[in-house]
């Protein structure tokens, strides 16, 4: 302001110019332009949440009883996505380790991102929208996908994966990869993930070692069950017991871990990927515009799937079939 | 200011009225007693409408004049104030519920039951207190995103968005603490659900079941402990994020402008 003052005044040869607006003419007052707005807004919702609340009545089930659990018993809406999650991998990394994940990918972003461009307006990059819709999309498309594969019985997934044999309960070592069928009569393909560590069966030859005694290591039988080195050593810290009688189960691991995670990791690099040599992914702003866009998408996708389409024993159903039995 | 000068004798009826509205005008809002509660005068000029929001303790949480593109509702659409303004309203019908409500094994359920039927309004303010937490929770979700999108984290906001995440976490937190309280059957298997992920956390889940929930199952002293973690703990944990939030607003230079 002062150093416009200060320019020379007469430049005669220039074209006359709509002066700049200065910021101060800008600006409006808050008082009436902002606070009536934000009044009006209140005196909506306020009345908007009265008449809800006047014609939709909150529920009360019946009396809380430990004995009885209703069939199907859920979290609430912003939580079933972790329920959900729990059906499909570990349910330490689906119920504690994934969500704390990603609030921590949230709280970082600005500290990743530290451009300031694209500030202030909406979808400031050049193909922000156009980012924002893929990713939303992609994130739907893929975390529905993947909840029907993973209920292959009742979404017939199963057939996709039904050539490989069944297994032969006679022989002591499968040898090739086999399905292990309930029901001989009945074959059925990879029903969900966790058919990896329940059902599939192979071995392969190795030397005697390492407690293998029949010249063949099988899958899952000598592998559930490796003690951790050193585990003989116990100690307490305080009430943790730490690495005392620790033994992994790789096949259980490999199913309910190392499978659903790195599946998840693999179609998010993918898509960054592929939009980055697309050439719409320019900035990190982007990577990441693509990245939260997809985490609230899934979590929304997910939330719904929770909500509308689990069953009894959170069988994978159409909503018009769902019955919850109140115990 | 009061009316000082004389404005000659009215001459007639309508100049009588206008005479006795200014008389009225001036007992209401130029007395002793409103200039000590009011500091400034009516909001009609430019001086006493910033004079208002500068010196009215919930007012100045805004500043007193602020850039055109910011009183666009397509901006904001008043997410971040609507939140707040669901708190609020979390409060008030809160506070009314505590009054009939008991956070006992025993008397939960009963005092529900009876708060529908034998309170009047009762059941309006559960409901109005059931339907504005879920608002809230969507609306945090949604204020989020228009932070996001906007790009309004970037510097030199990246710690009040930070605040907001932490506020996120209180806010489904809080919504979740709540739920158990009627003690009817959704609370308590939703809460057993809840039991259960914490319980899933690697070396502290045991830990986490004791300390959150009281024990290893749901039962009377996770009721006290959600009841106590909802109505005073949290809230006053998220008036506090609250304030640091707003503050910071402020601090790194009001909403973000496109450079």
């Amino acid at each position: 302001m002062a150093v416009e003052a200060q320019r020379p005044a007469a430049r005669p040869a220039e074209p006359a110019r709509p002066r700049p607006k200065r910021e101060r003419e800008e600006e409006v007052l808050v008082w009436p332009d902002l606070v009536f707005i934000e009044f009006v807004a209140a005196v909506l919702f306020t009345i908007t949440f009265l008449l809800l609340s006047v014609f939709i009545n909150a529920p009360l089930l019946n009396h809380a009883n430990q004995d009885v659990t209703p069939n199907p018993s859920k979290a609430p809406w912003y939580f079933l996505n972790l329920q959900e999650l729990l059906l499909h991998m570990d349910k330490s990394w689906a119920g504690v380790l994934l969500p704390t994940v990603a609030l921590a990918f949230f709280a970082v972003i600005p500290y990743l991102d530290r451009s300031r461009q694209a500030q202030g307006v909406w979808f400031g990059t050049k193909y922000a929208v156009r980012l924002t819709v893929i990713a939303a999309v992609y994130a739907v498309v893929v975390s529905a996908g993947l909840v029907i594969f993973d209920a292959g019985d009742r979404t017939h997934t199963e057939s996709l994966t039904r050539w490989i044999p069944s297994c032969d309960t006679q022989a002591a070592h499968q040898g090739s990869p086999c399905l292990r069928d309930a029901d001989p009569t009945k074959h059925e393909g990879i029903i969900s993930v966790k058919d990896v560590s329940k059902r599939l069966q192979f071995s392969v030859p190795f030397p005697n070692i390492w407690g293998i005694h029949d010249k063949n290591l099988d899958w899952p039988g000598d592998l559930d069950h490796i003690p951790v080195p050193l585990n003989n050593v116990c100690g307490n810290i305080g009430s943790f017991h730490l690495w005392c009688d620790m033994h992994l189960n790789i096949p259980v691991i490999m199913s309910d871990q190392v499978i659903p995670l790195s599946t998840i990791a693999f179609l998010a690099v993918l898509i960054i990927y592929v939009l980055f040599r697309l050439g719409w992914v320019r900035t990190r702003r982007d990577v990441f515009l693509i990245m939260f866009t997809a985490v609230m998408a899934s979590y929304l996708t997910l939330s719904m799937i929770g909500s509308f389409f689990r069953g009894q024993a959170q069988a994978l159903i159409p909503p018009w079939d769902i019955k919850v039995d109140e115990g | 200011m009061a009316v000082t000068e004389d404005p000659g004798k009215p001459r007639n009826w309508s100049e009588r009225i206008g005479v006795l509205q200014d008389r009225i005008y001036d007992k209401i809002f130029h007395n002793y007693v409103w200039q000590s509660i009011f500091r400034s005068g009516y909001p009609n000029t430019p001086r006493n409408q910033m004079l208002v929001v500068a010196t009215n303790v919930f007012l100045h949480l805004h500043p007193t004049r602020l850039h055109r593109t910011h009183v666009k509702v397509t901006h904001t659409y008043c997410l971040g104030g609507l939140t707040f303004f669901m708190f609020l309203i979390l409060t008030v019908t809160g506070v009314l519920l505590m009054f009939y409500y008991v956070p006992s094994v025993e008397r939960a359920y009963q005092d529900i039951a009876e708060l529908e039927t034998n309170v009047k309004f009762g059941l309006l303010m559960r409901n109005m207190h059931r339907w504005t937490a879920h608002a809230m929770v969507i609306l945090v979700f949604l204020h989020m995103m228009r932070v996001f999108y906007t790009g309004a984290y970037k510097p030199p906001r990246e710690f009040n968005w930070v605040v907001g995440v932490i506020l996120l976490v209180l806010t489904l937190v809080l919504s979740f603490t709540g739920y158990l309280l009627p003690w009817d059957q959704l609370a308590l298997w939703a809460a057993t659900i809840g039991l259960g992920i914490a319980g899933s956390a690697p070396y502290f889940g045991d830990e986490t079941q004791l300390i959150v929930f009281g024990g290893f199952e749901i039962g009377p002293s996770t009721l006290l402990r959600f009841y106590t973690l909802h109505v005073i703990a949290l809230p006053l944990l998220a008036a506090i994020f609250m304030a640091v939030h707003f503050w910071r607003i402020r601090r790194d230079g009001g909403m973000a402008r496109p450079l």
